[in-house]
């Protein structure tokens, strides 16, 4: 079928609009990216190339240590928020469950709140507790913000699930915990993959929620990050920048199911 | 087609299981987001001490929030939310309609590029705007070596920064979602509009935008909120002359002499804030989708 052409005023205004926009998404990265092999302590003017930043980089204790914070937080977080996100997406699958709308109400709360409150709250009742924050309170505090995400994630995969496949199991003889395991588990499976993916970057990303709820002592790569610009102290700074864009790169183009996730999720 | 909802998910012979499944998630929500929300509450009535709070009652931090001392973070941060979320639309729009309109193998690629950078570290973002902007920065050199300007602009912490980053953050957050509505509209329906006569510019407000205002409201949703709670991009690009709400709470909860009860006064406004902001929309959406049936 076709489709009305529209005019070239509009198509020509929607071009430029694009293009700009792409233009403004993409200067910060670049920039990023050609001065981190830049060699002069002041950032602005080119003086060379060299890889001096990522030697410096990786000598730099202070950077690991927040390096397998930043892993250790999210590959736990990202494990825990799964979990708990399958099975309440499983709970909450029967649409005619009592207290239903309450129970999403809860889940979908968090999103709409903004991070700063979370991460005040959570140093409130921590203060309050009388806890030591630290590691374990960045966790919590990590989990609390990803698992809203997980459950929404793996229910989006849910409400496209074909249940006529359960009962073809059924009729064929395989008992429930056989369908659940061969049938069900491995259908809605890319949901919880791409749930897993959105909970770890959400993680290593956040900055303001662990600020409130980490201790001394204890800096995801996010905190370290603020706390040198605060300070001035920004070589390497480029470079693990670039390093963190890289990342970031290979996960967005190499894993087709986060992006559909993330798409799918708005 | 099927319809799922006859159809009774297999697990669910027992709501009981149901409940066991989903009874650990909300609890932990319940104990690390709600509960949190009530200690909020309490400690805005409580005393100040510099280094902790005092279990005592005080009205003073109440009466600082409903007497207008701080009623001027609020507005700051109110009226860049507002600001950040009208130049996301307007730039928003155009781009997602693009994206939507491409061919179906472009699509793809297009929203990738929009993605990387949403996906790429807050901070580092934030960071290699301070590259760009500052002083003796890359945009400085370049328009004073094109000879477009003879002395550096002073960018860096001014609002004009922060609206720039602000946008820059928040701007996928409204393509998305847009996307994802403008994408499975009907444009055959434009096709029929503009057969019966209605030029482009009306049959663009008459069907496209009219079909597309749920996302609008979704990406409304998505940047208007985080945007009123905005602490890093202020901090880090903005001028510290005029600070934003959610800057004076961070101060207030983490520099010394701290105020807590004054930080938890001012949370709970803003979340109040942020309810109101959340009902008004509901209501208005709710609202539109009513006339729409009967009008």
């Amino acid at each position: 079928m076709k489709l009305p052409r529209l005019s070239s005023f509009f198509k020509g205004m929607n071009l430029t609009v694009f293009t700009f926009v792409m233009i403004f998404l993409y200067i910060p990265i670049l920039i990023l990216i050609i001065f981190s092999f830049n060699d002069a302590r002041i950032i602005t003017s080119w003086k060379g190339f060299t890889f001096k930043y990522y030697a410096q980089l990786w000598e730099n204790a202070a950077i690991k240590e927040a390096f397998w914070n930043t892993m250790l937080i999210a590959i736990l977080s990202t494990v825990i928020s799964t979990l708990l996100g399958l099975i309440t997406a499983l709970g909450l699958e029967n649409k005619r469950l009592k207290g239903r709308r309450g129970f999403m109400g809860l889940l979908y709360a968090p999103l709409v709140i903004p991070d700063i409150l979370m991460g005040v709250s959570l140093a409130l009742l921590f203060n309050f507790l009388r806890v030591n924050t630290g590691m374990v309170t960045v966790l919590i505090a990590h989990i609390t913000f990803c698992v809203s995400y997980a459950v929404i994630v793996i229910q989006s995969r849910l409400e496209d699930f074909d249940y006529s496949l359960i009962e073809a199991a059924m009729d064929l003889g395989a008992k429930p915990r056989t369908t659940f395991f061969k049938v069900k588990l491995p259908l809605i499976m890319p949901g919880v993959i791409a749930a897993a993916l959105l909970s770890f970057t959400l993680s290593i990303d956040d900055f303001i929620i662990t600020f409130f709820t980490s201790g001394r002592g204890f800096d995801t790569l996010p905190i370290y990050v603020e706390g040198t610009i605060r300070r001035g102290t920004i070589t390497t700074i480029n470079s693990l920048s670039t390093l963190m864009i890289g990342f970031t790169l290979f996960l967005v183009v190499f894993t087709k199911r986060i992006r559909k996730s993330l798409i799918s999720f708005f | 087609m099927r319809d799922k909802r006859e159809i009774k998910p297999v697990n669910s012979f027992n709501q009981k299981i149901d409940y066991i499944l989903a009874a650990p998630a909300l609890l932990w929500l319940t104990i690390f987001f709600l509960v949190p929300y009530f200690i909020v509450l309490i400690y805005g009535f409580l005393t100040p001490d510099i280094f902790d709070i005092k279990f005592e009652f005080s009205l003073d931090a109440y009466r600082l929030i409903v007497d207008g001392t701080y009623f001027r973070p609020f507005y700051v941060s109110f009226r860049m939310a507002l600001l950040t979320t009208v130049l996301c639309i307007l730039l928003g729009y155009p781009v997602a309609y693009f994206i939507a309109r491409a061919k179906e193998k472009l699509r793809n690629t297009l929203l990738v590029f929009i993605i990387i950078p949403f996906w790429t570290n807050l901070i580092i973002r934030i960071f290699s705007w301070r590259i760009f902007l500052s002083y003796n920065g890359v945009l400085n050199d370049f328009l004073i070596s094109l000879g477009l300007i003879s002395q550096p602009l002073e960018i860096m912490r001014t609002d004009w920064a922060v609206i720039l980053v602000m946008v820059y953050v928040y701007l996928p957050y409204m393509i998305l979602p847009l996307y994802s509505v403008l994408e499975k509209l009907d444009f055959t329906l434009l096709h029929a509009a503009m057969d019966l006569g209605a030029n482009e510019v009306k049959a663009f407000f008459k069907i496209t935008l009219p079909l597309s205002m749920g996302g609008i409201f979704a990406g409304v949703l998505l940047v208007f909120i985080p945007a009123l709670g905005a602490y890093l991009i202020p901090q880090l690009v903005g001028d510290q002359r005029s600070l934003y709400v959610g800057q004076v709470i961070t101060y207030k909860i983490k520099n010394i002499p701290r105020n807590w009860p004054m930080a938890s006064a001012l949370s709970f406004t803003l979340l109040i804030l942020v309810a109101v902001c959340l009902l008004a929309g509901y209501y208005l959406y709710q609202n539109r989708q009513k006339t729409k049936r009967f009008g």
